[in-house]
């Protein structure tokens, strides 16, 4: 379970993001959208402690995450677009690693199994360097998932993928969402977003402009104006000029 | 078309420049350019201004002709060395430096092999003029005399030709390669070549000068006497007389010299540039392949790797120990930041080090048959290097927050107080000092048996002080770690973080100030410390002894750091916690 209530994020005078409200209950997937500058990124990092909000407050699973951090973060992953990865650790010395952080005893088994489902099973003893980029992506998804996350934050989980791997990540979220994880995932990739998630946050200017279950808001903006998909909700909501429109 | 690259040159640098003056107009960087400048206004205009540390400017050098023919045989030889090295080292294709951008622009660009040449051409001349006035700088701070504008010009002809000569070597190397001709076959070919002159040059030295003497060299003079027959007479004098052309003029004594001089190495440099942009090599795939290596070692040093950890080049390193999923989190750092440092830092290590000391150190310190002075002064060496590397070991060792804050993503999201990640950050550079320290106290407390042609030290004396010393090493390493680690938090661009190097005169004098700020704090954090030792030192030396009055005040003294280094780590940790990346970003 992730609220947010009034968070606010500056850099220096200027609002990054702006008295954002919501909350996603355990299986949800909600899709975060806006525009490039939006604070789409920024959101994440307050959501999952990397930065500090200048205003509001995040309960991740009931914690709050400023005031007890340990506790929040010992149920969150977030995956950033580029996986940040130790290049002088293998993919079994970063999971051993990881193991310890999060104090994960069976870690071997439930490492062995991660990095089965993600097809990299043979490539403990390589370094990143070692690894093509989806590769790299894969481990710090096979490190996250390590600890059983109740909430995951992805932010465009899905650069570098083959299609394949496209796949995969969908696959993959659903499956989290279904055994209770809540998931918010930052894309431009409206049409992946409309397929896997069940909730939408429009936000422009680090301002929430449209917010509610996928199916609510296709509908209410069918309504305005016909037939509507993500990808012309995103065009209204935002009043962005849309090419060739 | 040469014209858009010159001013994509120029804009370049520029803009580069108008980055810096932005961003003076912050405190942190103002204070570091005045601080740099004064730097080197002290250090090196001074002296540029005043003429101190050479001849003023304008008025002739004093050298006397025959040492200037010897620098000139010196510098000719050494130019060869480098000429010659063009030729036998490299096996690569030519290949021009090119960013990854250059390339999107240029290689697909309406623009001719010989504009791009000329383009590398320029770009190098902004390198060397650069480097023409460091030489500058240096050469007359350490006492180089003569006129200035005379060396200026002399060392840009030195560099000059040298780059053109290199770039057409490589040209020319490619060509043979194009031809059949091996890079094996080239090499052979040059050394024989080189043999030959060699051989002919010993045999012409040895029939015209008497061999020397074993006593000849222990005279400088003699020793110059048969290196200037070697290399101002006979063959070598005919193989080094271009490269005698290349440095005339650097070490010409007036304006009339230069301009003797300058003629001829002027028409050297004139056909060079013939030679390079007549060379039709083509270079462009291998000058690609260049800019993709150079871009992924620049990729890899933001990310906080290694300069030499490009793709599949970096060795899997041992684990220095098991690490269980369960226990304190902190281990887990230290664990990692070992595996860092490579594979020498094992346990394994330490011991076999610890045996060698008392192997060797402990007979040898003991025998009659060692030379009475070799024990105390190899322990006295021992014991000077752990002193030192208190001091120069932080600097070297960086396997803590100041190598781990370009992940600070990853360490900000792991489930733990920010004491708990500082205290882990801190572990493994402390331990490997501490580990080097004690192996060098063991080698300093076996050997030194006896003070030089002096009386024995007896055993318990030193390991009295052995004691004492690695009792408080590990305490002092933390502090000595802690400050970069917290100037780190406190000031993240003040400081080098991962192994990316920034420049510009404004991070020369940051470092300055940072270099001044750390040992005063050091010396400010010792300060408790060694109050107590001392008091507790006079102490029990009275009612216990000395044997046991050092490790036991060392240990006292050791407390307390320990109590400082706590506290440190607590407010760290707070710090970290604080730590806003985006505010640093942003900056």
């Amino acid at each position: 379970m992730i609220e947010v209530e009034g968070l606010t994020k500056l850099y220096d005078k200027f609002p990054a993001v702006s008295d954002l409200s919501f909350a996603v209950r355990p299986g949800e997937v909600m899709g975060l959208v806006g525009p490039n500058g939006a604070g789409k990124t920024t959101t994440l990092r307050c959501l999952s402690g990397i930065i500090p909000a200048t205003n509001g407050a995040v309960r991740i699973v009931g914690e709050d995450l400023t005031t007890n951090p340990v506790a929040a973060k010992r149920q969150l992953a977030f995956f950033s677009d580029e996986p940040r990865l130790f290049d002088y650790l293998t993919v079994q010395q970063h999971l051993t690693f990881t193991a310890r952080i999060y104090q994960v005893s069976d870690y071997q088994e439930i490492g062995r199994r991660l990095l089965e489902e993600l097809e990299m099973a043979d490539k403990i003893e390589l370094l990143p360097g070692e690894l093509s980029r989806g590769m790299k992506q894969k481990l710090a998804i096979a490190c996250g998932l390590l600890h059983s996350p109740k909430v995951i934050f992805f932010d465009e989980p899905l650069t570098g993928l083959d299609p394949l791997g496209i796949r995969r990540m969908k696959d993959s979220i659903l499956k989290r969402a279904r055994e209770g994880a809540a998931i918010i995932i930052s894309s431009h990739l409206l049409h992946l977003l409309e397929e896997v998630c069940s909730h939408v946050l429009i936000l422009k200017n680090g301002r929430k402009v449209v917010d509610g279950t996928m199916g609510d808001i296709l509908q209410k903006f069918s309504e305005q104006s016909g037939d509507a998909n993500l990808e012309e909700v995103f065009f209204r909501a935002t009043g962005e000029a849309k090419e060739g429109k | 078309m040469i014209g858009a690259l010159i001013y994509l040159q120029v804009q370049s640098i520029k803009n580069r420049l108008r980055v810096r003056l932005r961003r003076l107009k912050k405190p942190k960087y103002l204070v570091g350019a005045v601080v740099g400048a004064a730097y080197f206004y002290f250090f090196f205009f001074r002296n540029l201004f005043t003429g101190r540390g050479g001849v003023a400017a304008g008025t002739a050098d004093a050298t006397p002709p025959e040492t200037l023919l010897m620098f000139e045989s010196l510098g000719a030889l050494a130019l060869f060395a480098m000429v010659l090295s063009a030729w036998i080292f490299p096996h690569e294709r030519a290949a021009l430096t090119f960013t990854e951008a250059e390339i999107a622009f240029l290689f697909p660009a309406p623009v001719t092999r010989r504009t791009l040449i000329h383009f590398k051409l320029v770009r190098s001349q902004i390198a060397i003029l650069f480097t023409t006035l460091l030489l500058m700088l240096i050469t007359r701070r350490f006492g180089g005399g003569g006129t200035a504008w005379i060396r200026a010009v002399g060392w840009w002809l030195i560099l000059s030709t040298l780059n053109l000569h290199t770039l057409a070597a490589s040209f020319a190397r490619t060509r043979l390669l194009e031809r059949g001709v091996s890079n094996w076959r080239r090499r052979v070919v040059v050394l024989s070549a080189l043999s030959v002159v060699l051989a002919a040059a010993i045999l012409w030295v040895r029939r015209t000068i008497p061999a020397p003497e074993a006593s000849d060299f222990a005279s400088l003079d003699t020793i110059k006497y048969y290196v200037r027959h070697a290399l101002e007479s006979g063959p070598a004098f005919y193989v080094l007389y271009p490269f005698r052309l290349v440095i005339r003029p650097y070490l010409a004594p007036d304006a009339h010299a230069f301009l003797l001089t300058f003629g001829p190495v002027l028409a050297l440099m004139l056909l060079h540039y013939w030679w390079v942009v007549r060379s039709d090599v083509a270079f462009e795939e291998a000058s690609v392949e260049l800019s993709r290596k150079l871009a992924e070692r620049i990729a890899a040093i933001r990310a906080g790797g290694n300069w030499h950890s490009t793709a599949g080049k970096q060795k899997k390193k041992r684990p220095p120990f098991a690490l269980r999923p369960a226990g304190i989190p902190a281990v887990a750092f230290l664990w990692k930041n070992l595996i860092s440092a490579g594979q020498a830092f094992t346990l394994r290590t330490w011991l076999f080090l610890a045996l060698f000391a008392i192997c060797i150190g402990g007979p040898m310190g003991a025998s009659r048959l060692t030379p009475g002075w070799l024990p105390p002064t190899i322990g006295i060496v021992t014991a000077i290097l752990a002193g030192y590397s208190l001091l120069l070991g932080p600097a070297i060792l960086r396997q803590d927050l100041r190598q781990d804050l370009v992940n600070a993503d990853v360490l900000k999201m792991y489930p733990l107080r920010g004491w708990q990640v500082v205290l882990g950050e801190l572990l493994a550079p402390t331990a490997i000092l501490t580990g080097a320290q004690w192996c060098l106290l063991l080698l300093a407390v076996t050997m030194f048996s006896r003070i030089p042609e002096g009386d024995a030290v007896p055993l318990t004396n030193r390991l009295s002080f052995g004691a004492g010393a690695a009792i408080i090493a590990p305490m002092l390493n933390l502090i000595s770690l802690v400050i970069p680690n917290a100037s780190v938090l406190l000031f993240p661009s003040w400081v080098q973080i991962g192994r990316e190097r920034a420049g510009g005169i404004e991070v020369i004098g940051q470092r300055l100030i940072f270099m001044l700020g750390s040992v005063l704090v050091f010396a400010f954090a010792l300060l408790p410390a060694a109050v107590l030792f001392g008091l507790v030192f006079f102490l029990s030396r009275l009612f216990l002894g000395m044997i046991t009055a050092l490790p036991l005040s060392a240990a006292v003294a050791a407390a307390v750091l320990a109590a400082e280094a706590g506290l440190a780590i607590w407010w760290m940790g707070r710090l970290f916690e604080r730590f806003d990346l985006s505010a640093e970003s942003v900056s």
